[in-house]
Formats: structure tokens, sequence, C-alpha cells
């Protein structure tokens, strides 16, 4: 943390000019100067690999010989953690675009890139799990048969909205960064890339609203799926409510993960943190938290599950280190908006989004009792496959943030960049990738040059 | 002039059919607790615990009648599971406390409940009541192997096969096969004492309700469980000890399904309101998106750098 400010003094920023020290995020740069492969790189390959060999042989084998599931508890940490936890953590695209679509929180928009990244790789890796955790998954082409959906369960609307979330609204918002690296890869490709950016714009205003309605019905729905398991679910966690307190601890669990991933990767990356940002994501994200606490607390009391908090046992434990974890984070990132501190607000984030974890993954296992002598623990195997999926989302991010403009920065970091390749790498000139960085004044001079060479 | 006969009755058809049409579906909207209705030749089991010797006659039986291996897998001679799995669609228990008092075999099968919580969660309609029957069905071709159904059913009566690459769901689905051509269930056909009996729901019903009557004390609380159980089921039972000792946990008159997803149904009802919903962010994000755009491109103009939108 010591690399970047600790305070912004706000009246130096000014807004319009290019001023050199202004950290202010004006501009999704990809990280440059940094090699995609390294050691952590590798080592993320390498459990990719076996998570994908393990796969296969559990697609020969079965679910038994690689996990601990059992008949009690028939889900094991691949739907309920990597699909049910780290898809809320990738709930960014949902909650971080609705503040800044939705309500206008027009800062928010320099980090929407990263939501929508983050959301796309956590859905993918997490889709591609349930795919490996169906044990009849040739069966999932019934998805494209609408009469044959039984439309009032929480999973079909899960499994369905989930898909198509992630393969069409996720995906086409994805694109273009894509496409703006087509633009500066070579003249060539500009008219044709151009036409597809507008009709993609055409579009958008549908996409984008799909984008919101989709994971707001699934978030809720995957919180429907333990309704159906009643009793067997301790009662501090199993309510009406879950389906709205599962979406909302999606809200500021997303909030947390893209806040917190981004200043993690200014940190990593020697980037410049634009604290009006990072304070405005601080703030909507502690009001989240407490409006969710209260919802939380205020359900508990109503239905009289309160007495259960404290009883001497696992679930009253699990329940009181999610409060303080949530409760915590949701103090620092408070407190850190006093005196603009990143590492608060970090420390803020990571921690409510601890507890909302913890809160996600309880119902389905920490919280679930089958029967009093059923046990899970999952086998070794299944958590390297659960890690394997993780790793293969972050390899994916790694890649992204290198190739693609997606992480924000100040506008001095393009210049930056641009330079950077000019003298660094100068082979790569020829492509016209980084000859038309500055948009204008180059391309025309190359234009005129090439006119007076004719 | 006073009003025909005709006119009487085709004034009352009028009016009628749209009322008709108009408090079914009112009534399904608004009373999702009522009770549900039982399938036309709704056919079940009643088993009678206190008759039952244990001799697990029933658990073989519904192996050979199901063409399932014998799940010898405890001792490697005998065929005696411990409980329910994906080769044993029925078993009996034996619940017997600890302080000597009252002892009670439990036979444990699918329950046929007429408002299935495993289908009502099943995504692509796998598992299945037959709608005159009442049989809930397990359709392999439809299944995605989810194991929501392991996870929904308040009985826990599903099992799912973990090993292999084509698994299976397994549970009693009352021997179809067997009854389509006019046989009883393999495990009521070799009950030596009667204690498992196959017939229609509404005879079984009157059956139980004659041997309270004949035996006033013998049976829990005088009543049978799944007479209005979780909505009512089509296996009955009848018990000495608490149903719950059995297996059979108290659920209350309302199903599972109709009690925990009221809200969840309602909100889904001919999609009407994710519809208007969306319609409404459509909207705002239009609006939105050309503030967005133009700032961008304003932008664009200052710094000489494309807009990234």
């Amino acid at each position: 943390m010591s690399t970047t400010p600790a305070t912004v003094d706000r009246t130096s920023i000014d807004r319009t000019s290019l001023d050199q020290n202004s950290s202010r995020w004006e501009r999704n740069v990809p990280v440059y100067g940094f090699p995609v492969v390294n050691g952590f790189f590798l080592g993320l390959s390498a459990l990719i690999l076996v998570a994908f060999v393990l796969s296969g042989y559990r697609e020969l084998a079965g679910l038994g010989p690689v996990s601990g599931m059992n008949d009690a508890y028939g889900w094991g940490i691949w739907k309920t953690f990597n699909l049910m936890v780290l898809t809320a953590l990738g709930s960014g695209a949902f909650a971080v675009g609705i503040a800044a679509w939705v309500f206008r929180r027009k800062r928010l928009h320099s980090l929407m890139r990263m939501a929508l990244l983050t959301s796309f790789l956590a859905y993918a890796c997490g889709l591609l799990l349930l795919g490996i955790d169906a044990g009849r998954p040739w069966n999932f082409y019934w998805i494209v048969f609408p009469w044959r959906w039984n439309m009032h369960s929480p999973l079909a609307e899960v499994a369905i909205c989930m898909s198509i979330y992630a393969m069409i609204p996720l995906a086409v918002e994805n694109i273009p960064p894509v496409l703006e690296r087509l633009w500066y890869f070579d003249s060539r490709l500009r008219p044709g890339v151009e036409k597809i950016e507008k009709r993609l714009h055409y579009f958008f205003p549908w996409i984008i609203a799909a984008a919101y309605l989709l994971p707001g019905m699934h978030q809720s729905s995957l919180g429907a799926l333990m309704l159906l398991a009643g009793e067997r679910v301790h009662p501090l966690w199993q309510t009406p409510w879950l389906p709205v307190l599962y979406l909302g601890a999606a809200t500021f669990m997303s909030f947390g993960c893209v806040a917190g991933t981004t200043m993690l990767c200014c940190l990593v990356w020697k980037r410049g943190m634009d604290m009006e940002v990072l304070d405005e994501a601080a703030r909507i994200t502690s009001w989240l938290i407490f409006g969710w606490l209260g919802l939380r607390l205020l359900d508990i009391v109503f239905r009289g599950a309160l007495g259960t908090a404290f009883h001497f046992d696992r679930f009253a434990g699990v329940f009181w280190l999610e409060v303080v974890l949530i409760l915590g984070g949701g103090w620092l990132l408070r407190r850190s908006l006093r005196y603009h501190d990143p590492r608060q607000m970090f420390v803020g984030y990571v921690i409510s989004s601890a507890g909302g974890m913890i809160y996600r993954f309880s119902p389905t296992t920490l919280a679930f009792k089958p029967n009093p002598e059923a046990l899970y623990f999952p086998a070794t195997a299944e958590v390297l496959v659960s890690l394997g999926f993780i790793s293969l989302g972050i390899v994916g991010f790694l890649i992204a943030v290198k190739r693609f403009a997606i992480l924000p920065a100040p506008l001095q970091e393009w210049h930056n960049m641009a330079n950077y390749f000019r003298f660094r790498r100068p082979y790569i000139r020829w492509t016209g990738y980084f000859k038309y960085g500055h948009f204008g004044e180059n391309e025309t001079e190359s234009e005129s040059e090439s006119a007076s060479a004719d | 002039m006073a009003i025909t006969r005709r006119q009487l009755l085709t004034g009352i058809a009028k009016a009628g059919a749209p009322a008709a049409l108009a408090v079914a579906v009112g009534t399904d909207v608004l009373h999702a607790g009522e009770p549900i209705p039982v399938p036309s030749a709704a056919v079940g089991l009643l088993y009678d615990a206190t008759i039952c010797i244990g001799c697990k006659a029933c658990v073989a039986a519904c192996a050979e009648a199901n063409d399932t291996a014998p799940d010898t897998r405890g001792d490697a001679l005998h065929q005696a599971p411990s409980d329910l799995n994906d080769l044993t669609r029925n078993v009996i228990k034996l619940y017997k406390p600890e302080d000597g008092s009252a002892f009670s075999f439990a036979k444990r099968q699918c329950m046929h409940c007429l408002d299935p919580a495993c289908a009502a969660g099943c995504p692509f309609q796998a598992l299945h009541k037959d709608p005159e029957s009442g049989i809930v069905n397990w359709t392999a071709d439809k299944c995605i192997g989810c194991r929501y159904c392991t996870i929904t059913c308040p009985y826990h009566i599903p099992r799912f096969q973990w090993v292999g690459f084509n698994p299976r769901v397994t549970k009693c689905e009352l021997c179809s096969h067997r009854l389509a051509k006019g046989l009883k269930p393999g495990c009521t056909s070799v009950c030596p004492t009667g204690a498992v009996i196959f017939g229609p729901r509404p005879v079984l019903l009157m059956d139980a309700k004659q041997r309270i009557k004949d035996n006033p004390g013998r049976y829990y609380q005088n009543r049978v469980y799944g007479e209005i159980d979780n909505g009512g089921t089509q296996a009955l039972y009848l018990s000495r000890v608490p149903f719950e000792k059995l297996g059979l946990p108290e659920l209350g008159a309302e199903s599972v399904p109709a009690r925990t997803l009221r809200w969840q149904r309602r909100f889904y009802q001919y999609f009407a309101l994710p519809a208007l919903l969306y319609a409404g962010l459509v909207q705002v994000i239009r609006k939105s998106l050309k503030g967005h755009e133009e700032e961008a491109h304003e932008r664009e103009k200052e710094t000489g750098l494309r807009a990234q939108l």
C-alpha cells in the first residue's frame, strides 16, 4: 500500500486538463510491461490441468469416487461454493451496473469493465463446473425447449436464467474491449469494427436491461432453492426472505469483489487509485451492508429464531462469525471514508465479502442438517477441481487485463503505455496498434504522409 | 312475459361460464393453501407398522420386481441394505428406543405425495406425477442429475447413484410396470402378514380408519399419516409409536411446495412482473445510455483519445 497515496487532496484535481499528477480514473488501459506468463500463472495453469484431468476421470467413474458427496448431502462444494458463492462475488455486472446505469452514479462507469469481466469469468467457470457436477449433463439439451421447463422450479429458473445471462447479455457486454483492441490493432479493420459497434450500441439498452433483470431473478432464486428443504435448514437461515437476502448479499459482495480486485490490481501493477470513485463505491457498499444486516436481524427477531443464536453450537458460531465479519467490514468501510484510507477500505471489502460468502455457503452446507448423523467434507479431488476452476477464472482475468483495456487508470497512463511500446517494442509499430494511440494527430499525420507518398 | 326455460338455461350458462373461469383462476391465485385434488385413479399403499414383523421379504421382492441387483454391500452375503440407496427402493428399518418402550418396524419407500416437492423442484420434469394414478415417476431422458430431488424431498426418498458414468435416480415408482400387467407391487405381493397392502387410495383410507375404530388406543394419535400430512400422500401409515420415529416428520396440512414457494410462484405468474420490470429498465437505460454516449464523445474531443464505452 506504500506506493499509493494515502490521501488525495480533491481540490488539486483538475477535471479537464491532462495533469500528470492526477489520479482520476479517466480511461481503461491494458496492463503493460508485465509478462502474462510468470510463476503464478504457471502454478494456476498446473491447477487447471489437474482439475481437467480429474473432471475427465469423474465423467467416467461418477461423482462418488472424486467427491465427498453422499445421500444426505447431495450437493457438494462444486455447486454450493463455486456456483452459489462465487457467482455472488461475480454479480458486479449486476450491482455496479445498476448503480451506474439505473441510478446514474456516473463515476462508477470507470469500474464497469472490471465488473463485467469478473462477472463473466465467475459465471462461466461456475457454469462449466455445474456441467461437470450434473450427473447426466447430456440431458441439458432440454433447456432449448421452453415447454419442457418446470416453470415453478427455482432450480430450473437458476439453470436457465444463468446460462442465458452468461451466454448472451454478459458476453455481449464484454465485446467492446475486444472490438477496441481490433480497432487499434490494424487501421484496415476500423470501418468493420465501427459498423459492428454501431449495431451493438443500437441493441445495448435491451441487452443491458436483460443483464439486470436476469441476475436479479436467478440470484434470488438461488436463495429460493433452499426454501423447499424446509426445516432441515437451521432456523437462523431458513426464512421466506431467503431469496431477498441472497440477492442483497450478492450486491454488497460483488461491490467488494469489483472494488477490492481493482484496488489489488492497482497495487500489484502500480496504478494510481482514484479515491473519488473508490469512496463512492465504499459508501454504496456500506449502506448495502447495513441495510442487509438490518433486514437479516429483523427477520430473525420477528420469526422468533433469535434464541437459537445464543445456543452453544456450531450454527450459532457460524452465525456470529458471519455477522461480525460483515458488520466489521461495513464499519471499516465507513471509517475508510472518513480518512480516505485505501488500506482500511480494502480490508473492509475483504472482510465483508468473506462474511457474505459464509452467509451464501451456510443454508446449503454449514447450516444444512438433513439428519443428525449426516456428515459432508469435500474430498481432496473435489477441492482440487474446485480450485482448478477458480484458477481458470483467475488465469482468464490475468490474460484479459494484460491484453485488453479493462483496468481503470489515470489518463496519463494511456500516454505512458503508448510511449512504452513506441520505444520498447518498436517492431510492433507497423501493425498500427500504437501508431494511432493518439487519436487524431498521428492518424491524420500518417494519412497525409501516405497521401503525399502517392 | 316471463322468462322461458330455454332463456333461463342459456342465461345461466352465459353468465356462469366466465364466472366459473374467474373463480377457477382466482382461487388458484389467491388460495394457494386449498386442499390439493386427489388424482382420479389414485392408488397407494397402506402400511400398518403394528402388524409388520420385519421379515424384509418386501425388500427382496422389491429388488426382484424392479430387476435390481441385490444390495449385498453390507456383509457381501445378505441382502441387508441399511437404508434406501441406489439399489434399494424399499427398506425395512427398526426403531428401538433405549428405554425399552414400544419398538416398531418402519417401511420406507416413496410416499407419492399429492403435491410432491421433488417434482416441484425438478427443472425439466424428470420427476413427474401421473395425473391419473398419481404415481411419481422418474424419466431418465429428462433427468440432468442435479440431485435437487434429494434435497427437496421431506422424506428423503430419491437416491442418486454415485458410481458410474450414467447415474440414475432410484425411487419407488409403485411398480408401474407391474400395475400395467395387472399385478400388484412387489412389496405388497409377498407380505406374509398384510402389513403393507395395495389399493385405491380412498379404499385404503377407509380401511385404515376402520382399523382405528376397531382398535381404539392401538394407534398413535388415532390417525392415519398421509391423509392430510404434507397436503396428503398416497402411501398411508398406521403406527403405534410417534410417526416422527418412523422417519415421517410432522409437516402440517399444507404441502411443502405450496407453503414455501408461494411468493416465488406469484412473482413468476404468467411472467407478468418480470416483463413489466424489464420494460421499465429498458426505458431508464435508454436515457442513461444517451447521456453517457454524449459525455464520452465530448471527452473524446477534449483528450483526442477514442471514447471507451
